[in-house]
């Protein structure tokens, strides 16, 4: 079922009797994705959250293992199919990995959706240019998804990913149909290539370099770990893409989700409410600095 | 004074033993009173059921990484200064059962909520006690309009509205205070029920709620006369000359704004040890971790919050690793939090001056020495730069 967003507000989040208890939601369908990574599609048990629910693209959840505990996970689906949502899961900690042991129909917690999302508001007529390292096009395929849905409402855009080797990339048969469809200029590369690879290999920072930037009608999006966002960030700053235009998603540990237990805390700002998603004139002054 | 009657509008005088009364009608109106008790030897916040339970006839040496509690003949009631413990740990419990469930087949089943929170009469907390409550209720959002449901703290809330205040005002402020700087004491203005000056005569007594008005109306308590509303004041003069320690707050804000790179920070965390202990006994140190257990029949799982600390590494553990690895780091993001970046986020400073994270560091890191230092190399700088 099709609902319409509100692009310029925060969703209220769902929890259970009070701001510490998940609500169950069931696991759907569990799609493997790479070696350690699966896309998981959640839906709530209870039908009125699952009607109720709304997200914005950039958003995250609170997914909870009873006994375990929970991890912050980006929202990856369809904004406007929010009865079932997909969140794509590296499988590395005490709770992912627990996540990765269970099957379809297993009952999880959810808190959410939390923090601020991608501008999608500001982005109306405005070239796009996306960039996305490794897990980092898990945040970003809501937007992608908004845009296949709302023809027309951004000029060019531009999806630039990168990945480690062709088999780690995310999504990868939905990757081709984008590019087939024409509607996202999708570039893929990867640091180390397979003899089947017939796409660019390197950095997706040099990816940058093989296409052209309009920097007065271009917001960029960047996703991905700490050094591509830094160096992607100053990279479209040097292409003369004014500070204002630049977002960025920032990874901290989070335990709370609205800006309560201090751990996501970067300077003044809680990552898990005044982001995940930042301009970069908001994080000019402490961006690419250690330790903050 | 000619208007020594006019000031004590408001104000009473309870005699020492009336104190009793106090702590007695408290507990009548089903109020457990929380008050300084003598605990191994360092003055702690407990419940008591009478005056004898209360520390007296003492009072504290506190310094940098020091704290020793003398007794002392002829001291007054309270002649101590900040307590170990502010109101923290019993709005903001440092282990909160948040809840125990069961998975029941698709459904999270509730066996047990958050505790019943207790009506607490704080009876002694100190004006930066005082002031530390204020700072927590603006980081748990209790008076944000804009605060939704997921949000919501009703431990802290619940506790915060039926607690009563009755706050000391400090005759004798310890070596590490410096609540003068930080505009939170000696004298408490705001944000109590009740607010006492002890003088040899008695208790001054002033009333700050309606609350606070009720409690007076059922106890022994006479007009004070001009002599003593003087006494009282003077008291608060001297207390306000012997701050064990200062903190100039004019522009350290700034000055730690854009001190990031500040070579003092090296200096600093080459004797942090990073215990976090000055997080734990911190007034307004709000940081938490949730922790999730099962129990061993594997369906019922507890969750529980618990005091976390931002000089542990696993504080801003991510699979990339910590993303405050050292010392200098760890400690650099706790002291710009409290004189910096906490008026971003609340509004308000994250430090209320009680000097309890100076007493309580165990190499007796001083947080008005570290800020300052790094006050005085700027302005030096900026005086090398002009010169």
């Amino acid at each position: 079922m099709s609902v319409t967003i509100q692009l310029d507000r925060r969703p209220e989040p769902v929890c259970g009797m009070n701001s510490w208890v998940p609500v169950p939601a069931r696991i759907l369908k569990i799609h493997p994705e790479n070696f350690n990574t699966k896309t998981f599609t959640l839906e709530f048990v209870d039908e009125y959250l699952r009607s109720a629910y709304r997200f914005v693209p950039g958003q995250f959840n609170m997914i909870y293992v009873p006994g375990l505990g929970e991890a912050a996970i980006s929202i990856s689906s369809n904004p406007e199919e929010p009865s079932q949502l997909d969140h794509t899961i590296r499988l590395v900690g005490t709770v992912t990995r627990a996540l990765g042991r269970m099957k379809e129909g297993s009952v999880v917690g959810l808190r959410g959706a939390f923090g601020n999302g991608w501008p999608m508001e500001k982005l109306k007529g405005r070239d796009l240019l996306i960039m996305a390292g490794g897990i980092g096009l898990a945040p970003l395929r809501p937007v992608i998804y908004w845009l296949r849905n709302h023809r027309g409402y951004c000029g060019r855009v531009i999806l630039l990913y990168g990945c480690r080797t062709p088999e780690d990339r995310l999504y990868a048969q939905e990757l081709e149909e984008w590019e087939k469809e024409r509607r996202v200029d999708v570039l893929v590369t990867v640091d180390n290539a397979t003899a089947a690879w017939t796409g660019p290999v390197g950095g997706v920072v040099n990816l940058m370099r093989r296409v052209k930037v309009n920097a007065e009608r271009t917001t960029v999006l960047v996703c991905g770990p700490r050094m591509l966002n830094r160096v992607a960030a100053w990279g479209f700053l040097q292409a003369h893409v004014p500070q204002s235009q630049v977002y960025l998603s920032l990874e901290r540990n989070m335990n709370c989700g609205f800006g309560r237990c201090g751990h996501c805390q970067y300077g003044s700002k809680f990552v898990c409410r005044d982001g995940p998603v930042f301009r970069f004139d908001e994080i000019a002054d402490l961006f690419g600095k250690e330790e903050i | 004074m000619a208007n020594g009657v006019n000031n004590g509008h408001g104000k009473h005088i309870l005699e020492h033993g009336g104190l009793q009364d106090l702590i007695d009608t408290l507990r009548g109106k089903g109020y457990t009173v929380i008050a300084p008790v003598l605990r191994e030897g360092v003055v702690r916040l407990g419940p008591v059921k009478g005056i004898e339970d209360i520390s007296h006839g003492i009072h504290d040496e506190q310094g940098p990484g020091t704290y020793k509690v003398v007794e002392e003949e002829g001291a007054l009631m309270f002649d101590y200064a900040a307590a170990l413990d502010s109101a923290k740990p019993f709005l903001f419990p440092p282990v909160q059962r948040l809840y125990q469930l069961h998975v029941e087949g698709e459904r999270f089943v509730l066996d047990e909520g958050p505790p019943m929170t207790q009506k607490l009469a704080f009876l002694g907390l100190r004006p930066c006690d005082v002031a530390g409550m204020k700072v927590l209720d603006r980081v748990f959002g209790i008076d944000d309009s804009r605060k939704m449901r997921c949000e919501e703290e009703n431990y802290y809330e619940q506790t915060r509205r039926d607690g009563l205040v009755i706050v000391v005002n400090c005759n004798r402020p310890g070596g590490t205070c410096f609540c003068v700087s930080m505009g939170t004491g000696p004298e408490a203005l705001e944000g109590f029920d009740l607010a006492l000056t002890e003088l040899r005569t008695g208790f001054l007594v002033s009333v700050g709620s309606e609350r606070g008005e009720q409690i007076v109306k059922e106890l022994p308590v006479r007009s004070p006369t001009a002599s003593e509303i003087e006494l009282a004041e003077l008291k608060m003069a001297r207390a306000r000359d012997r701050m064990g320690r200062k903190l100039d707050m004019q522009g350290v804000r700034e000055v730690l704004e854009r001190s990031i790179e500040h070579p003092h920070w090296d200096e600093v965390a080459k004797r942090c040890l990073s215990c976090g202990s000055c997080t734990m006994v911190c007034p307004a140190c709000f940081c938490s971790t949730v922790s999730d257990s099962t129990v061993l029949d594997e369906e019922t799982v507890e969750r529980d919050r618990l005091w976390a600390s931002c000089f542990s590494h696993q504080f801003s553990y991510t699979t990339a690793g910590p993303v405050r690895n050292s010392i200098r780091g760890r400690y650099r993001h706790w002291l710009r939090h409290k004189l910096c970046t906490f008026f971003d986020q609340f509004g308000c400073s994250g430090c209320v001056g009680c000097g309890r994270c100076i007493t309580w560091c165990p190499v007796g890191i001083d947080i008005t020495q570290e800020a300052t230092t790094i006050q005085n190399s700027e302005a030096g700088s900026r005086k090398e730069a002009q010169g």
